[in-house]
């Protein structure tokens, strides 16, 4: 049997189709059943409400379900389209494509899941508060979803950039290394902005009047836990769109390669650690309206503090692209 | 599907170097500008005490925004920096806007735009940093908490403007290749104006919020 580029094409769509979906639908599933349980727990406090809280629910979850279709149309061009294989790195880029929007799709997912079921739990509790409460949830679970679109973006830059002219050594590391920085970098600020929003609804639910403070507090506190994943976009495109000298050793593969491992895996930590300052400041806020100005400066230094490593992190990929 | 990524450009030789334009981005500037100026006369032409249905929108924006700046950067620099701030939504609001009229795309598409946006906020935030507290005690704020973090707080600051950049930029982006691919795979039926109006008018919105907000915290960090 003799294996052509076409074939080795194919089999890396395949996989890369797999890896889409099945890594895609890991988080999108446990954000959903969090919701689910925290409805369930909401109908059980407050039975007059159920169906108040099913509705809000199944929006939730609708929200949530969006990284996964994000994966599951990657997997479905990955399938279904005809991608010509001029050489070695068309067969990476399809893998890494499919792997990128994977990964990029966990923390969403997760995340999305912590507003709805707040919010669910929260219209038990506070019922007046329902439609604030389903307002606020939606805006928190749309912002959770941006790391997954950061991840989604680089998936489609990958399919649909011509890499023909570029050389194979170095560039199939860059490739792999670009979906590796965007698509992992993004689980973090994924679970960590949706930490911040439940605590958003979770507060607004607590003390209905102070609604825009929260949603404020909220935007800022999530759209500061998203640098890190931009961070790993940031990495992700200048890995794609640099074009890099061509050379038969390993070693400039493996920095590129290195380099995007670095940004995605520093990303994780950062995104959740700041997602849970921003979530802490939030829901405090919520019970100390009159100190929200010196609890917002407190979580932004917090959040400057904790997000330090995920500079170190996007000060070393970039040494490893630009000098090694 | 191949429109993807395409871009008229317009080089003209300055000076031994080429100058680049994104033709599309610039006019699209310029008409969310007219449509912004034409709201402007029209919301402010017949003031009164019972506002009119544009002045009441106007008022809105106004009011919310003015307070949103007086609230981070106090009383005096958020009255000057009111103005600023209104304009900065509005504007992005619209460009995010504008994609969803057919032919027709969002200036912040372009990274360009939000990029240079992103570097006016700085340079306002450093200036007005210099401004209140004097270059010296600025400057030590670099050297916080031990002298050799200085290079990580430079690039810390840096980052700042690639963060907030990259994050408008990234969603109109993706949110424009969603829709193009969905439309694309569905032959345009039925879904692309829900996910017009979710990923332009809500995330549009949104997202030109964060933007003006973050804008206004950068200021306040370095004002405080």
């Amino acid at each position: 049997m003799v294996y052509d580029i076409e074939i080795w094409a194919k089999v890396a769509a395949f996989s890369g189709a797999g890896l889409a979906m099945g890594l895609g639908a890991t988080g999108v599933a446990v954000g959903e059943g969090y919701t689910a349980g925290k409805a369930n727990e909401g109908i059980a406090r407050n039975p007059e409400m159920a169906g108040d809280i099913f509705k809000s629910m199944l929006v939730g979850q609708a929200v949530a379900e969006s990284a996964a279709i994000f994966a599951l149309v990657v997997a479905m061009i990955l399938l279904f389209s005809s991608f010509t294989a001029d050489s070695f790195i068309t067969v990476i880029v399809l893998f890494s494509s499919g792997m990128c929007i994977g990964f990029g799709a966990i923390g969403s997912g997760i995340g999305s899941g912590f507003p709805a079921g707040e919010a669910c739990l929260g219209m038990a509790r506070q019922p007046e508060a329902s439609t604030s409460l389903v307002t606020n949830m939606l805006i928190g679970s749309a912002v959770c979803q941006t790391p997954s679109i950061f991840a989604l973006m680089t998936s489609f830059a990958l399919l649909f950039s011509n890499f023909s002219q570029s050389p194979v050594s170095p560039t199939w590391a860059a490739v792999l290394g670009a979906g590796l920085a965007s698509g992992i970098g993004a689980i973090g600020s994924g679970v960590g902005g949706g930490l911040v929003a439940g605590a958003s609804c979770e507060g607004v639910a607590r003390t209905p009047s102070t609604v825009s403070l929260l949603t404020k507090a909220m935007l800022l506190g999530q759209a500061v836990t998203q640098t890190t994943a931009i961070y790993g976009l940031l990495v992700g495109f200048i890995l794609l769109f640099k074009t890099f000298p061509a050379s038969d050793s390993i070693v400039p593969a493996m920095a590129l390669l290195a380099a995007g491992l670095c940004m995605g895996i520093g990303a994780i930590g950062p995104g959740i650690g700041e997602g849970s300052t921003a979530g802490s400041a939030v829901k405090w806020i919520a019970r100390n309206e009159d100190s929200s100005g010196v609890i917002l400066r407190m979580m932004l230094v917090g959040q400057a503090v904790a997000e330090s490593t995920g500079i170190y992190a996007l000060v070393i990929s970039l040494v490893l692209i630009f000098v090694v | 599907m191949n429109e993807l990524g395409k871009l008229h450009q317009l080089i003209i030789p300055f000076l031994g170097h080429d100058m680049t334009f994104n033709i599309e981005p610039i006019i699209m500037s310029w008409i969310v500008f007219a449509a912004i100026l034409v709201f402007g006369y029209l919301a402010v032409k017949k003031r009164d005490i019972i506002p009119g249905k544009l002045q009441v929108i106007g008022e809105l924006f106004v009011d919310q925004l003015s307070t949103l700046a007086v609230d981070s950067l106090g009383e005096e620099i958020g009255k000057k920096y009111a103005p600023l701030t209104c304009a900065l939504f509005m504007f992005l609001m619209l460009s995010n806007w504008l994609g969803i009229i057919p032919h027709l795309e969002e200036p912040t598409k372009d990274l360009n735009t939000p990029l240079a946006l992103g570097i006016m906020g700085f340079c306002i935030a450093h200036y007005m940093g210099i401004k209140v507290k004097g270059f010296k005690q600025y400057m030590s704020a670099y050297f916080e908490p031990i002298f050799f973090m200085m290079p990580l707080n430079l690039i810390g600051e840096i980052a700042k403007v690639i963060s907030i950049s990259f994050r408008l930029f990234g969603n109109i982006m993706g949110g424009s290749i969603i829709i193009l691919v969905v439309s694309y795979l569905t032959y345009s039926i039925i879904l692309p104006p829900f996910l017009n109006a979710f990923f332009g008018l809500f995330v549009g919105t949104i997202q030109a919020f964060v933007f003006t907000m973050l804008t206004i915290v950068y200021i306040s960090v370095q004002v405080q």
